[in-house]
């Protein structure tokens, strides 16, 4: 873990959990795992804030404990799972467009929760669709529990590693803290729940109906005095899972670039037919043959057999070797070479990068470089077809900025420099690293402008905030038209004009965190899968 | 002499500086004695964002996102420590009561994350470190309360039981678990204090026992 990644943790966990567990986390995280003492004495903190702090990040899976021999308790916060609160808005998204509203809401709220039981997220969800729609409407639980079971079978949501069941007739006290226990069995297994109900409309808080709504509220919570039936079982969001279908969606939108929409078709068929028998990380799919792709390939898509296996052919003679061929049983067995892919993705990436910061000529020795691998300089000059002096500008370029890297053959032992060879060559795992680390930095960068944005205007934003709320609450006593204008009016022209300015650079600013966060996760997947492969 | 004195800084390679890229002749750049500028000029102007209603979708979920999650119980805020004590308003109490729903579930936390010093019921346990240092004032306040409106008194007693009860049961937090943690609490006492104990003794004697080492060590 690098200090821009550590940053870009705190911000984040500043941004979403406050300061307090912010200090706590980001200490957390530079120091590796600690007892709760050392952590209090060492952040200076009170006890009780500490361990609430633990809490939060233990509730959202930001931090992980472990019984120490000893019997004492440690505490970790794993760098790589804070950093993905910034794609927590693009598994939302995904939900949405796989299991629409419903399924939006559901991972919507594991996210903000951490995790949640099952019966306690459909309630949720339920309670909020419910609000959105009409007057007189409600949303049944049977629907939402649905795309729950749903976003289960698909595995994007999963269960938490088990409490182990409480013993108390055992006279030994029990440990420091509990083993969770990770059964793969149940892992995506839904209890069997007998969700009824439908969702509640939020009351208006009014002062007059306060009593009876209290009284309401206590006899409805009189009925629901017994556990849920699935009390102890937690759920979370499935990040690994998430991940893959990004990935798979990279390569389908990338082979219909590089084809078309047919081969696309085709390959997003084989895809998913692994989807559940691959594991996340592996490096190649299950082989499929020809016949079972024919079989699988959706019922809209008239393609003859015959064409199916043209197609096939061409995809595996494709230089880009997405698709391989494993062996000629029954009519062709095909694979997805998933690590080469990702590799090709973070080639991709990096081309357009040097494109865009060093020009269209540069890209063309940064290509030349990566079909040739190694070069001598007066080779890369003839090869790139520049003239000498400006090809050697932009390779040193290149070469100072961590892009391209040098590598020295020395012919006699003494490394005299007129006896070298120097080789440039790319390195893609470490081009890949160096920026990966620089989209963090970026990152923190943005989120920092960002706030500072927000400060520097917050007496304007606070200022609309009220005018706002005055504005509604005129609104909802039905006041005239002219007293409205009046208080709109609170906020003069230049004012206006100034919160627009600022909303429209906050949004560019978000948005671009959203896009270099795709950046992140094509860099990344390439730099984990192929230190896996090593 | 412009000649010679080229001629001497050419002798200080060791290799053939037309290899790397320089004409015969030509003066070679100036050493650079400071860091790089803050905001380098860019050569090439970075494109435009994506645009699009996938990237609009996700603006707004980010910023959704990030708006709810302050509201969440889960959001802790650093308490304003030179806060008058009129601000402990009946208002603020409120809105701090809000944050207070949220009970983690202890049966999968470490023993030592509960709060040791507790009282009976489920919802105050979490916020005992934050209410610790204005608790003083609070109760100053309850006073005058009670003493302006006694006949009130009963009445609002009665409503902040409701509420406790309500907690409890939003929560899905069941009685049993409520006994069941009640039940840990007198061996986590003991528990936790000999731990603590042994902690410290075990700390004094390490440092002294180094501090001793290095005593002899050094003199």
């Amino acid at each position: 873990m690098t200090q821009a990644e550590i940053k870009l943790c705190s911000l984040l966990l500043q941004e979403h959990f406050g300061e307090i567990v912010e200090k706590i986390g980001t200490h957390l995280i530079k120091t590796g795992s600690q007892p709760l003492r050392v952590i209090a004495n060492d952040t200076g903190m009170s006890l009780d804030q500490v361990k609430k702090a633990l809490c939060v990040l233990i509730q959202h899976n930001l931090v992980t404990y472990q019984l120490q021999k000893r019997g004492f308790v440690e505490y970790e916060a794993p760098c790589s799972r804070v950093l993905r609160i910034l794609r927590y808005p693009r598994y939302i998204y995904t939900a949405k467009t796989l299991y629409s509203d419903m399924g939006e809401l559901i991972v919507e709220e594991l996210l903000l929760n951490g995790k949640m039981t099952m019966s306690a997220a459909v309630q949720k969800v339920a309670n909020r669709l419910t609000e959105t729609m009409e007057d007189g409407k409600t949303m049944d639980y049977g629907e939402v529990s649905n795309t729950f079971v749903r976003l289960a079978d698909t595995h994007f949501i999963q269960r938490c590693p088990m409490a182990p069941e409480t013993t108390e007739t055992s006279d030994a006290p029990p440990p420091p803290a509990p083993t969770l226990a990770v059964n793969e069995k149940d892992m995506y297994v839904v209890p069997n729940l007998n969700l009824i109900g439908k969702g509640k409309r939020r009351r208006s808080f009014d002062d007059e109906d306060n009593g009876e709504h209290k009284a309401k509220r206590q006899k409805q919570d009189a009925d629901s005095e017994e556990p849920p039936p699935d009390d102890g079982i937690y759920w979370q969001a499935n990040i690994d899972r998430f991940h893959q279908h990004f990935r798979d969606q990279a390569i389908v939108s990338a082979v219909a670039n590089r084809m078309d929409q047919t081969s696309s078709e085709i390959v997003r068929t084989m895809l998913r037919m692994s989807e559940i028998t691959t594991s996340s990380n592996a490096p190649y799919t299950q082989p499929l043959s020809s016949n079972e792709i024919f079989r699988s390939l959706p019922a809209g898509y008239n393609i003859v057999k015959q064409i199916l296996d043209q197609y096939l052919t061409l995809l595996a003679d494709d230089p880009l070797e997405f698709v391989g061929k494993s062996g000629d049983s029954g009519g062709g067995m095909y694979v997805i070479n998933l690590h080469k892919a990702l590799a090709t993705l973070a080639t991709a990436t990096l081309e357009s990068i040097v494109q865009e910061r060093f020009g269209s000529r540069c890209a063309r020795i940064f290509r030349l470089l990566l079909r040739k691998k190694h070069l001598e300089q007066k080779q890369v000059e003839d090869f790139a077809m520049i003239p000498a002096k400006e090809a050697k500008d932009m390779l040193y370029k290149m070469l100072s900025e961590n892009f391209v890297s040098l590598q020295e053959i020395p012919k006699t032992p003494d490394h005299a420099p007129s006896r070298t060879f120097y080789l440039y060559t790319v390195n893609t795992l470490s081009s890949a690293r160096m920026l990966l680390h620089r989209c963090y930095k970026s990152v923190a960068n943005l989120i920092e402008r960002r706030q500072y944005e927000t400060k520097e205007n917050k007496r304007l934003l606070e200022k609309s905030q009220r005018v706002e709320a005055i504005l509604a609450s005129m609104q909802a006593t039905g006041a005239e038209e002219v007293q409205l204008q009046e208080i709109e009016e609170m906020i003069t022209a230049p004012e206006r004009q100034q919160l627009e300015n600022l909303k429209r650079n906050v949004n560019k600013i978000d948005a671009s965190e959203n896009q270099v966060d795709e950046t992140i996760f094509v860099l990344q997947s390439y730099i984990e899968s192929t230190v896996r492969k090593l | 002499m412009a000649g010679s004195g080229k001629g001497r800084g050419r002798a200080a390679f060791t290799f053939n500086i037309e290899a790397i890229g320089f004409a015969k002749g030509e003066t070679l750049p100036e050493v650079a004695f400071k860091p790089p500028p803050l905001f380098p000029t860019t050569d090439f102007k970075p494109v435009p964002l994506k645009m699009g209603e996938e990237e609009d979708y996700m603006l707004a979920l980010k910023q959704e996102f990030r708006a709810s999650m302050k509201k969440m119980p889960y959001f802790m805020r650093k308490e304003d420590e030179n806060q008058g004590i009129e601000k402990y308003s009946k208002k603020y109490l409120q809105m701090k009561k809000e944050s207070m729903e949220w009970t983690p579930d202890w049966r999968r936390l470490p023993r030592e994350m509960k709060p040791r010093k507790k009282t009976k019921k489920a919802g105050g346990k979490t916020k005992k470190a934050k209410v610790a240092t204005p608790k003083s004032n609070v109760d100053v306040l309850k006073k005058i309360e009670e003493l302006e409106k006694k006949g009130d008194e009963e009445k609002s007693d009665e409503e902040k039981e409701k509420e406790k009860d309500k907690e409890g049961e939003e929560e899905e937090e069941a009685a049993a678990a409520a006994n069941e943690q009640e039940e840990y609490d007198e061996e986590e006492h003991e528990e936790e204090n000999d731990y603590i104990a042994s902690y410290f003794e075990d700390g004094d004697d390490f440092g002294a026992g180094s501090d001793d080492n290095m005593d002899e060590a050094t003199y």
